[in-house]
């Protein structure tokens, strides 16, 4: 360490307990020009002892299985070096984890201290459960404050992953940003790009530029000209399944419908009103006629695969592309190492939308003071930029890092080529044109959005089927949302 | 006057009846309480009158309708199934003499698995990309994928309830028909009988009991199923496989509607109760369960 490139103490704390091994020391190295809040806490002295002043807790963490939890268990070493504090980890299926929060919460006790909070199942309905980290963020005396601050979170992320109706106060630091974005077989589509743009007529690259009509030409393509190579076009999450409805709502969105007449800003800070459903409109009904349609065409096993089917059918060369969550990047690299692209999702005639399934990491507020000290310094250290990048880099599967600052080491900047060490990152391109204001899906942030879910992904699932027409299929949707919310 | 005092028997066992009380009677009147209420969670569970709300609800709802429907549905196929093969394969088993108990150990494995981990040992079997069943029936012209369909998914969850439990039936049926006394059989095969008569004169009536303990224990079962669907279709596509028990969990737990979920619950406990009376009654009739 020289003046001229200063390192705090706690970011080599940091630093050294993430990474724990000599494989990451060149990253560590990088990390040194890091925090500028960290330099000052380093000139205030008792950083350590700050953060080593609930020693002897023990903090239960409940989180989907998501590969930034699995990441995190596999090293909390460093953070209970650090801290003293233990920390039990449960990771589970995501249902599953709304069922136990919510008990949680009704017994009045703390028997989880950090809760993985799903904006729409967890935090919309069980805010009240949940502490204001503002408290936190305003005592910067007792507590650590967040290494960069807030500001180092992706704005809308932290809106959309943290808050609920009141926009002072913040109940979830984003801890993960999932996007669906287009994951296509890149081989393919090189290898029979002047075909496709013979037949087609137009460049069939996936881009932002492409309609999801011209996706659907694509798909049919594929399915007459190369099934010797690739069984089916295209393939979806089109299970009865929460999967559904994200599946679908990317194109209801472009399609210029909605859930709500606010829409999208419903999906910042939420409601406790939606007013009644949209999803009868014209807008809605074409992008039910049009799914119906793609659905027709797509891999048989799409009504019954989730996130994690249709990824492992594309893995398994079943499909040359489907619309699937950014995070699994890393094990695409895996099965199919060099051969898959990615880009944002075609557009309809309003837009196109990806849809935002991040989620954030908040404090069970029944839990005593100490608790709440403790699991603040968890949740701290879980978003703090060397422990996210760490999870990025992590053989676990690679997390989705929420912080500007991430994204922006030399390194990460780096491995958006291959080869690359971090392999989500290939799909940060394509991302980051997600995550532009225009281009984001945010579903509506409302308390009984679990009953609007369901029946969406119901009568989503009916259509399918062929129980209900497109038109039929929006409209009971739209009565049965208005019967949820009483309008 | 003279204070009744309870019998030596009935202090014995009083600490033992208390416990069965707080264990059932005490969640049962909960249930019943809650039926009537609207509950709330946050903040510790509070009851708010709710009159007959959650009841009146019932009636008007018409998804809860068809989960019966398909659950009637379920109900009398798992168990016609279940039935039937299980006593067909306990007749086959107690005729082999070679190798019967290695037979009948690995026949009783798989209910010696947890009914989740038959779901998603499957729900991998018939995966359309790399499932064994998918592959044996794209080979025999079926190209779509099992439980994609509203029959073929609903049909499928059965399937993986009667590979799980007709050992079961099975087992319980041979345990039956090895007590049945030789005599009695050999004496039918001197007056002429053929094997079918034999069976439906003297085989049947003699196990008809241990047949019934076999039908009450898997109709309890087939009413709470839940855990099969779950982790398979959750309860698609398009509802066809949404059975009550998997109605009841979604408005409990994902839905938080305690209250409703109580009507639910309630009636699937009188279902539970008038399946149980109405088999032991029409068996009890024919002087089967004497």
């Amino acid at each position: 360490m020289d003046g001229s490139n200063p390192v705090s103490r706690r970011s080599l704390l940091h630093g050294m307990g993430a990474f724990g091994a000599l494989a990451y020391l060149p990253f560590l190295q990088a990390c040194k020009g890091g925090s500028k809040e960290g330099a000052a806490g380093a000139a205030a002295e008792p950083v350590a002892d700050v953060w080593a002043r609930y020693k002897g807790t023990t903090i239960n963490f409940i989180s989907e299985n998501t590969p930034p939890s699995a990441a995190i268990a596999a090293n909390l070493k460093p953070f209970e070096d650090l801290t003293g504090i233990k920390v039990n980890i449960s990771q589970m299926e995501l249902t599953k984890l709304v069922e136990k929060v919510s008990l949680d919460f009704s017994s009045g006790q703390a028997g989880f201290h950090v809760i993985y909070a799903d904006p729409y199942q967890v935090l919309a309905p069980f805010s009240e459960g949940l502490v204001d980290l503002s408290k936190f963020l305003d005592k910067k005396d007792s507590v650590p404050a967040l290494e960069n601050g807030l500001s180092d979170f992706i704005s809308t992320q932290l809106d959309a992953g943290g808050r609920f109706l009141d926009r002072q106060k913040l109940y979830a630091l984003p801890y993960d940003t999932p996007t669906m974005i287009w994951h296509y077989r890149a081989d393919l589509f090189e290898k029979h790009k002047d075909k496709m743009a013979h037949d087609l007529g137009f460049d069939a690259t996936p881009s932002i530029q492409l309609t999801w009509e011209q996706y659907y030409a694509i798909a049919r393509w594929f399915d007459k000209n190369a099934k010797s190579e690739i069984p089916y076009g295209t393939g979806h999450q089109a299970k009865q399944h929460d999967a559904l409805m994200c599946d679908f709502s990317n194109v209801l969105w472009a399609y210029g419908g909605d859930y709500f007449q606010a829409g999208p800003e419903l999906g910042l800070t939420g409601t406790k009103k939606p007013g009644k459903s949209t999803l009868s409109s014209n807008e809605a009904i074409a992008a039910a006629e049009y799914y119906n349609k793609l659905l027709k065409l797509a891999h048989p096993g799409s009504r019954t695969w989730d996130w994690d089917g249709v990824a492992s059918a594309f893995q398994a060369g079943q499909i040359a592309m489907c619309p699937n969550w950014h995070e699994f990047a890393a094990s695409n690299e895996k099965a199919l190492p060099g051969k898959v692209g990615y880009a944002p999702l075609p557009k309809g005639p309003k837009r196109s939308a990806n849809m935002w399934g991040g989620t954030g990491v908040g404090i069970n507020a029944n839990a005593s003071d100490k608790e709440q000290a403790a699991a603040w310094l968890f949740i701290n250290w879980a978003t703090s930029p060397a422990t996210q990048f760490m999870t990025l880099a992590s053989e676990k599967g690679g997390g989705t890092p929420t912080r500007h600052s991430v994204y922006a080491r030399p390194e990460v900047e780096a491995a958006k080529k291959r080869p690359s060490q971090l392999p989500n990152i290939l799909a940060a391109e394509a991302v980051s044109e997600a995550w532009k204001p225009e281009n984001i899906g945010l579903r509506p942030k409302v308390a009984t959005w679990n009953q609007l879910d369901t029946i969406l992904f119901t009568q989503v699932s009916r259509m399918l089927a062929g129980e209900l027409k497109p038109d039929e299929a929006m409209r009971s949707s739209a009565e049965k949302f208005d019967v949820v919310n009483k309008v | 006057m003279k204070r009744a005092i309870p019998s030596f028997e009935m202090r014995m066992m009083l600490p033992a009846l208390l416990v069965l009380a707080s264990l059932s009677l005490i969640p049962f009147v909960t249930l019943i309480v809650m039926s009537f209420s609207h509950v709330k969670l946050m903040g510790g569970i509070r009851f708010e009158n709710a009159g007959l709300e959650n009841w009146h609800r019932l009636l008007e709802d018409a998804d809860v309708r068809s989960s019966w429907v398909t659950s009637l549905v379920y109900f009398a196929l798992t168990l016609g199934i279940e039935m039937a093969l299980g006593i067909v394969f306990a007749l086959v088993l107690h005729r082999v003499v070679r190798g019967r108990n290695l037979l009948l150990a690995l026949a009783i494995v798989p209910m010696f698995m947890a009914p989740i981990v038959v779901g998603l040992l499957g729900r991998f079997l018939t995966d359309s990309t790399l499932g064994l069943y998918a592959w044996a029936l794209r080979i025999l012209g079926f190209e779509g994928d099992l439980l994609a369909g509203k029959t073929s998914a609903l049909f499928t969850v059965i399937g993986m309830d009667v590979w799980e439990w007709t050992p079961l039936v099975a087992l319980v049926t041979f345990a039956g028909l090895s007590a049945v006394p030789a005599p009695l059989v050999e004496a039918a095969a001197v007056d002429g009988a053929g094997y079918f008569q034999t069976l439906r004169y003297i085989v049947f009536p003699q196990i008809r009991q241990v047949l019934l303990v076999a039908l009450l224990v898997r109709a309890m079962d087939a009413i709470r199923f839940f855990d099969i669907i779950t982790i398979t279709t959750n309860g698609g596509p398009a509802d066809a496989t949404k059975i009550i028990p998997v109605r009841l969990y979604e408005t409990a737990f994902r839905f938080r509607e305690l209250g409703y979920a109580s009507v639910i619950g309630i009636l699937m406990l009188a279902f539970s109760i008038l399946m149980a009376n109405a088999f032991v009654r029409v068996l009890g009739e024919k002087g089967l369960t004497r």
